[in-house]
């Protein structure tokens, strides 16, 4: 036995002095004026932690909103606020800003997109042409025009006919629409083909132009829907255009989603001409379906086409049938809004104009010399002269008036604020994108303090309990440890005490034995001696 | 049939109707402005506020307690809705704590930063909701940096603020207190300020001046005076203001706000004596429109896209909106910080005082052991002995 081995081991990691709260943050280093900057570390490192549980408990509340399935923009409790309410009498200049608006929008220009759908030969390029007193469709060539001016990546598309066109290249479609159609009229053309050969095929073509009067640009685009109605199944013949609208719409959404938008054109639909025949009986079963799933897209405007051939009676009659059956049908049309400032003779006519739809059109932009002499526009007849722009013969004026002159801007407004903002609520829920209305709130400094401050506390809190929690863990470990080592110190001891005790005892017992023997030894020596001697 | 609707000239489409159609709109929803002061303590920010709507609301009530304007701690909002010739403007006047008290100002401009900065995060996180048909709109439109009057130039803590406040919105700088320079300081100092605008590359915000109106000849004579008046306001900035609540008649026997001194009086709203309408004017009157639109469309814009582009690498160009959460804000109140920090070295040095007691128990181990150590070396020395001794009675006996 060496006495090295009597030592007793002690494990060094227990005696470094330090909380082993190090092993935590990774710093091994154990001096004293380390211990200091690594604890901090920790600190810093629940800190963390406890923001992070306070983003997981936000979410945590947000999806139990969802659970309750918040379906609209409902506005949380908003702060109590002051709000100073003054006329002012004195001139200060404000008032100005709508001023500024006209300034600013004159050199911004105007944009309105229209889509007109009707049965072939209803009129529809007639009547465009004559609403832009300009020649935007050809009438003679119109369709070859279509055609020629149809680029190669369109005439892929056509070949494409018998493929689902997705919303997709659709968009697309839209795209090289607006790329190219900048430099005057031009006209474009592509397809909604359908897979199945006895489906109606409704072609979706658009032409672009820009309109100048006064020194103020409209940048216009006429899409067209050649092919709707004119099969002999038209079941589901408006898919197509819906399709189209919605693309439309998707592709304003994706823009206005982008990280730069910077350059955001609005090819959205603002409105849309419906043409019905001329019948006088009612309107058809695949009049009725189009205006029930157009009208929620876009601003639907019925017009009865070539109403020439109806008397006055006639129209009223039909008026009336049409309007009873929109209505029943729940079919809502853009109501021309009154003005704060209006006079009762303005609401009167403005109310008149919303009356008047659907309006009962006639188009022509042929000269004709009227009953006074004079050049108009319209169509002569052996029995007259139906003039265009006569308010008595036809509606043709109030539907310039309801699409262009007076009320261009609020169809625009009511398709970006109504029309698009529900288009895009369905559409983001249906993505599951949760609302979150708490973010609906009057910013008050007073209360986001408060907020602040709760939510500091609760920080606080959180902080000083992790820290606490770990704090008494590791001190209870390491008082353990210390223990334990204590005990197995003295167990150690204990253990070598008795065995060396023991050793000792019998060494001593040993010696005592060999010291009496040695003494036995003396005393028989003689006799011994004498008898080796013997031997 | 009734014709009064018909009663324009048949032959054009209506399209010249358009910017009317528009003005009615815009005058119908009426808007909102948001205008910040923000600059040193004391440099009359709130004085300066209540003489825009002195001035403004000829019969503003006087302040409840008329005591001296106390010194501003907290951001105040004063929101107003106004209407002149039936247009109704909501106007927010944000008035902000001055900076520069302390010692070290380091980052004192931080709180302005954050307000502008969740103001845009705000509109941005109601703008990405599925329903947002109405939203809270607080971004600020202007933001009135004020100047001490020093005679000297920009101190760096101003040169810094500024660039700060030019990058997020329409930064307007004002020279506060003018009436104590005289007009030749006045001219020196304004200049001074002018080349360190420029040469510090400080965007302020300037009115805009339509130059191609003028070259392509579509001159009218309303034009040719919006940009005349534009170019005059340009040349008096930065704008050199003085503010005061209080009336005084002056020598023409007139009501007028002002300050009084026994040398004279200092008319606010009189251009040989100080810019205050120009300001006004271009805040309420010339170009309201154009500072709403750049912070919409170019500091909104950049916010957004920054927020976008830092949060969501990934989806870049997705249909989807991104959903982005609260702008995360290491809070504005430094006391916050201080108790964070209080309570943290509180455990730091409960950490400490358990480590030294631990320390001390580990000695108390190490010299309990060495004084076993010791006592079993004493009985093994013992042990050693006897085993000599033993080895040598062996041998004796032998
Ligand atoms: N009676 C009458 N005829 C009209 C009217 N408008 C157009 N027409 C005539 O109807 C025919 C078709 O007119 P378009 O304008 O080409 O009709 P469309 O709807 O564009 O035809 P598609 O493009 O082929 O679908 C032409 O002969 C026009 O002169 C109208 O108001 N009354
Ligand atoms: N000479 C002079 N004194 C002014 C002017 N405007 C304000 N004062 C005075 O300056 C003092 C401070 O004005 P405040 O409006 O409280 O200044 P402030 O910038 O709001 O100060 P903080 O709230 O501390 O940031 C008041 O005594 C005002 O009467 C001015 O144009 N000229
Ligand atoms: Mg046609
Ligand atoms: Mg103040």
């Amino acid at each position: 036995m060496t006495v090295a081995t009597s030592q007793i081991p002690i494990k060094q990691e227990d005696m470094d002095g330090s909380l082993g709260i190090n092993s935590v943050t990774q710093d091994q280093s154990n001096d004293l004026g380390n211990s200091n900057a690594s604890s901090k570390s920790m600190l810093e490192n629940n800190e963390q932690i406890s923001l992070n549980e306070f983003e997981r408990q936000k979410s945590n509340r947000n999806s139990a909103i969802d659970s309750n399935q918040v379906l609209s923009q409902v506005l949380p409790e908003q702060p109590d606020l002051r709000i100073i309410r003054r006329k002012i009498t004195n001139y200060v200049g404000f008032a100005n800003l709508p001023k500024q608006w006209h300034r600013k929008s004159i050199k911004k220009g105007f944009n309105l997109n229209i889509l007109c759908v009707s049965q072939t030969g209803l009129g529809k390029s007639t009547l465009i042409n004559t609403l832009f007193n300009k020649n935007i469709y050809n009438e003679e060539n119109g369709s070859n025009i279509v055609n020629s001016t149809t680029d190669n990546l369109d005439k892929i598309k056509l070949e494409d006919d018998n493929n689902t066109i997705s919303n997709e290249e659709s968009a697309e479609n839209t795209n090289t629409d607006n790329v190219s159609s900048n430099n005057g009229n031009n006209k474009h053309n592509s397809s909604n083909g359908n897979s199945e050969s006895n489906q109606p095929n409704v072609r979706i073509e658009s032409v672009s132009t820009i309109i100048e009067e006064n020194g103020v640009n409209l940048r216009l685009t006429v899409v067209d829907t050649p092919g709707f109605g004119d099969s002999i199944d038209n079941t589901n013949s408006w898919e197509p255009i819906i399709k189209e609208v919605d693309s439309r719409f998707d592709q304003y959404l994706d823009a206005e989603n982008r990280i730069n938008r910077s350059v955001i054109e609005d090819n959205r639909i603002h409105a849309c001409l419906y043409f019905i025949e001329p019948t006088a009986h009612f309107l058809k079963p695949l009049d009725l379906e189009f205006c029930k799933q157009i009208h929620e897209k876009c601003n639907l405007i019925p017009i009865i086409a070539k109403s020439d051939i109806l008397t006055e009676e006639e129209i009223d009659s039909f008026k009336r049938k049409i309007t009873k059956q929109l209505q029943e049908a729940g079919v809502k049309l853009f109501k021309p809004p009154h003005y704060e400032l209006d006079d009762k003779e303005t609401i009167k006519l403005t109310d008149e104009l919303y009356n008047k739809l659907p309006f009962a059109v006639v188009g022509s932009t042929d000269l004709v010399v009227n009953g006074e002499g004079k050049q108009v526009r319209g169509r002569s007849y052996p029995w007259g002269i139906v003039e265009v722009d006569n308010a008595n013969h036809n509606d043709f004026v109030y539907l310039r008036d309801y699409l262009v002159r007076q009320y261009l801007e609020e169809l625009r407004e009511r398709t970006n604020n109504e029309l698009y903002e529900n288009y895009r609520s369905e559409k983001l829920t249906k993505l599951g994108i949760n609302q979150d209305n708490l973010v609906f709130k009057e910013f008050d400094p007073e209360t986001r303090q408060k907020e602040d401050k709760q939510l500091h506390e609760a920080k606080l809190a959180k902080l000083e309990a992790e820290m606490k929690s770990v704090f008494q863990t590791k001190v209870s470990e390491k008082e353990k440890k210390l223990q334990k080592s204590e005990a197995e110190l003295f167990a150690r001891h204990k253990e070598m005490k008795e065995k060396l005790t023991k050793q000792l005892k019998a060494l001593e017992e040993k010696k005592h034995q060999l010291e009496m023997s040695i003494a036995n030894q003396m005393t028989s020596s003689p006799a011994q001696k004498k008898k080796g001697f013997l031997r | 049939m009734s014709t009064a609707a018909v009663a324009v000239p048949t032959n054009s489409v209506g399209i010249s109707n358009l910017p009317n159609q528009r003005y009615k709109i815009v005058n119908e929803k009426g808007d909102h402005f948001t205008i910040m002061v923000c600059g040193e303590s004391g440099l009359g920010k709130t004085t300066f506020i209540n003489t825009l709507f002195q001035t403004t609301l000829k019969h503003q009530e006087p302040r409840r307690n008329n005591g001296p304007i106390k010194k501003t701690i907290d951001i105040d909002i004063t929101r107003a809705v106004l209407e002149e010739k039936n247009f109704k403007l909501r106007v927010n006047v944000i008035d902000t704590p001055g900076f520069g008290d302390n010692v070290n100002n380091n980052k004192s401009w931080q709180r302005i930063i954050d307000f502008i900065d969740d103001q845009h995060d705000s509109y941005m996180r109601q703008e990405q909701q599925p329903f947002r048909k109405i939203k809270f709109d607080l971004r600020v439109h202007a933001v009135l940096y004020f100047i001490k009057p020093t005679g000297h130039g920009l101190k760096p803590l101003d040169i810094e603020t500024m660039k700060k406040i030019s990058t997020r919105a329409n930064l307007i700088p004002v020279i506060a207190k003018t009436d104590t320079l005289t007009q030749q300081e006045l001219s020196t100092f304004k200049l001074r300020i002018r080349q360190v605008i420029e040469t510090q590359e400080i965007r302020i915000f300037t009115p805009p001046i339509d130059e191609s109106i003028l070259s392509n000849g579509s001159a009218t004579e309303d034009n040719s005076a919006a940009i005349e008046h534009a170019r005059q306001l340009i040349e008096s900035m930065p704008f050199a203001i003085v503010g005061s609540e209080e009336r005084f008649t002056n020598d023409k026997g007139v009501q007028v706000i002002a300050r009084k001194y026994p040398w004279g009086l200092v008319e606010i709203e009189n251009d040989s004596h100080c810019d205050f309408r120009k300001l006004r004017s271009l805040l309420l009157r010339t170009n309201l429109l154009d500072l709403i639109l750049s912070t919409e469309e170019v500091h909104y814009e950049a916010y957004r896209a920054l927020r976008l582009g830092n949060s969501n690498e990934e989806n870049k160009d997705s249909s989807i909106p991104i959903n982005t959460p609260a702008r995360k804000l290491l809070s504005s109140n430094p006391h916050f910080k201080e108790e964070e920090n209080a309570l943290k070295k509180y455990f730091t040095e409960q950490v400490k005082a358990e480590e030294q007691r631990f320390r001390q128990w580990e000695q108390n181990i190490v010299n309990e052991r060495v004084r076993l150590n010791n006592d079993l070396e004493d009985i093994q020395s013992k042990v050693k002995k006897l085993e000599e001794q033993v080895k040598n009675l062996q041998l004796k006996k032998r």
